[in-house]
């Protein structure tokens, strides 16, 4: 039965087999990849038929349940204030990420030498981006919650959210910046324009709708965030939209509190929620899309 | 770079840089706003307005919230803020004076109350409800008709060599008995170790614990062979729907054996099973702010008969809510602010 490769290349059998490995492993790759697809389907379709059966069962309204705030009455109760405490964290999460993972990234990618301490900011940034967030939501927690004694309120919150991506806006400005063709540059360069003219007026312009999209993808994972805003601390029950220094839920972290309650129409209302804020991250990531596209022709 | 610095200055450009000192005036002075809200919760004597801090059981929790949400639509000005992370998380905060309203399913238990007192943290404990553990089993169990609290305590006593039904009783079927139950964090927890098994946490280590009661009877509702318990609640909000029954359990008032039903609760003879949910309220927050605390305690023992079955648990004892006002009445006394109190006993 010993053929050589050679001899075995040329038989029609073994042409056969090779041309079947070939199909095989196409299938491999188109069910794998397949795999996540079906997985968010699944996901939507479940949460979908559980809203449904909430708004024809339960008979939810959705104009009460986006306009009331939570109560401890499943019939009464609706999303407005952990809504409204989910776009505040949003807000106040941009105020602090987004300049400073921008101005560390400009730092990293124009200014700095190439030094072994340079590469250890670097190193150690990659890092940040892989620590688990319920770390940082006790790192606030510590520090801010406890430490400085602030209380649980949604400010807190947004610290811990921006700890969190703003190594990832970081790595994706420096991705952009990188991607500004140092002809760009140099053009400047010798027109006279200082290194601030520079990125001001040449290279942050031309990779602006790179980080724009790094920043709303990021975004888009904060505000599905639950574990550190859990460490910070919730409201059982939010009821009134908060403002910074208050104590709130958010989308997610009331989402969790209802589907934890015995009655089943708490469980509907979950579900609606998840809804709510799966359209809210959907629509982030169609505008990070719209952006990339929209701007991509005009570099 | 350092060749480019006057440039640097220059182009910069006075409009941008005082654009960024503002911002961060804006900012420094955000911060300043935020620190005086911390602590500016104080009632003035006149009014009941603020802030209540509410701890504890994730159990007692929906209560707690029921009597804040009630006293917030009578007294818009007033804000109870319910954090639950369970009894003893709970604890932790309360005995440092970081709460003025702990909700507990169960006593405070002798370490707690050592931390309390070398804080300096003053407390009581009033009983507003009465929660029952649900034995429960699935459906599908058609063998199981009853449990005695020896068979109890052997199922999941620590290192309990109790792996089969076959094991409680021989005429069980030869299958593995798959357990679930809450886990250590919970005040469901330690009493049911400590008056089931006998000592606070001595519990067999290889059953599925979680800090979800829901995901208990989930799991019960799922398998035939599934054994749990969990609060009483939570059973009777899935019953009709879902294929899970409670097993009457051996009473030690009278020996019979009861299922977890309103009527044998309230009669106290569905016993050591059914247990007395708490309320703890600190001294120093009575002291501090005695209208907004004393009148929200007030207002939760009046109405703590209503809020209870509300959130699918059972009335205390009807002579509690007046029992619970006498004794605040005492510790307003002692604390000098008897008269400082709005809200009046109504039972």
């Amino acid at each position: 039965m010993s053929h050589d490769t050679a001899e075995s290349l040329h038989t029609d059998d073994s042409l056969r087999w090779e041309k079947l490995k070939n199909r095989l492993f196409l299938g491999l790759c188109i069910s794998a990849s397949l795999f996540g697809v079906v997985a968010l389907v699944l996901l939507l379709a479940d949460v979908v038929y559980e809203s449904v059966a909430g708004i024809v069962e339960f008979d939810i309204s959705i104009v009460h349940f986006l306009t009331q705030g939570a109560r401890r009455d499943p019939e009464d109760a609706g999303f407005m204030a952990a809504i409204a405490a989910s776009v505040w964290l949003m807000i106040l999460t941009t105020l602090m990420a987004f300049f400073i993972g921008v101005s560390s990234a400009v730092y990293l990618e124009e200014y700095a030498p190439d030094t072994r301490i340079t590469r250890l900011i670097e190193a150690n940034l990659a890092n940040l981006a892989g620590v688990p967030s319920v770390v940082y939501g006790l790192l606030v927690l510590a520090a801010i919650v406890n430490g400085i004694g602030t209380g649980s309120i949604l400010l807190a919150g947004a610290i811990a959210l921006a700890l969190l991506i703003v190594p990832i806006i970081i790595v994706a400005t420096q991705e952009s910046l990188r991607a500004v063709p140092d002809g760009l540059r140099h053009g400047s360069f010798a027109t006279g324009a200082t290194r601030w003219q520079t990125i001001r007026g040449v290279v942050l312009p031309a990779a602006m709708p790179g980080i724009f999209t790094g920043t709303i993808l990021a975004l888009a994972r904060a505000i599905g965030e639950t574990a550190p805003i859990i460490m910070v601390g919730i409201l059982f029950t939010a009821r009134t939209p908060p403002g910074p220094f208050d104590t709130f839920s958010a989308m997610p972290s009331q989402i969790y509190i209802w589907a934890a309650q015995p009655q089943p129409h708490f469980h509907h209302l979950a579900a609606l929620g998840i809804v709510v804020l799966l359209a809210f991250m959907l629509s982030m990531n169609a505008a990070a899309v719209f952006l990339r596209n929209r701007y991509e022709t005009d570099l | 770079m350092t060749d480019n610095q006057s440039e640097w200055e220059r182009v910069a450009g006075v409009s941008r840089r005082s654009f960024i000192a503002a911002a961060g005036t804006v900012g420094v002075a955000g911060l300043a706003g935020c620190t005086s809200s911390f602590g500016g919760d104080d009632d003035g004597g006149d009014g009941i307005s603020g802030t209540i801090t509410a701890t504890g059981s994730n159990t007692v929790a929906p209560i707690t919230d029921r009597a804040g949400e009630t006293f917030m639509d009578e007294y818009p000005d007033a804000s109870v803020d319910v954090d639950p992370q369970g009894t003893g998380a709970g604890f932790s905060e309360f005995v440092q004076g970081n709460s003025d309203v702990q909700s507990a399913s169960r006593m405070i238990s002798e370490e707690e109350r050592a931390d309390a007192e070398a804080n300096g943290v003053g407390w009581d404990y009033f009983e507003v409800g009465t929660d029952g553990l649900a034995v429960v089993k699935n459906a599908e169990n058609d063998w199981l008709e009853e449990i005695t609290l020896d068979e109890l305590k052997a199922v999941w006593e620590f290192e309990s060599d109790i792996e089969l039904w076959s094991d409680i009783r021989d005429e069980y079927p030869d299958e593995e008995i798959l357990l679930h139950a809450r886990d250590s964090a919970s005040g469901t927890f330690d009493y049911f170790t400590e008056n089931i098994i006998g000592e606070v946490g001595l519990i067999r280590d290889d059953y599925s614990a979680t800090s979800q009661t829901n995901e208990i009877m989930d799991a019960v509702a799922g398998n035939q062979y599934a054994f749990g318990w969990g609060g009483v609640g939570y059973y009777h909000a899935i019953a009709d729907d879902q294929p899970i029954e409670a097993v009457p359990v051996e009473s030690d008032v009278d020996g019979e054996f009861y299922p977890p039903e309103e009527e044998y609760i309230e009669d106290g003879v569905y016993s050591p099973m059914a247990r007395p949910l708490f309320i703890f309220l600190s001294h120093y927050s009575l002291e501090d702010r005695p209208n907004l605390i004393g009148s929200f305690a007030r207002f939760y023992f009046n109405g703590q008969r209503e809020f209870a079955p509300q959130e699918g648990f059972y009335a205390s004892p009807p002579e509690m809510p007046q029992e619970n006002h006498d004794k605040l009445d005492a510790v307003l006394e002692d604390l000098g602010v008897e008269d400082q109190v709005d809200v009046q006993p109504d039972v």
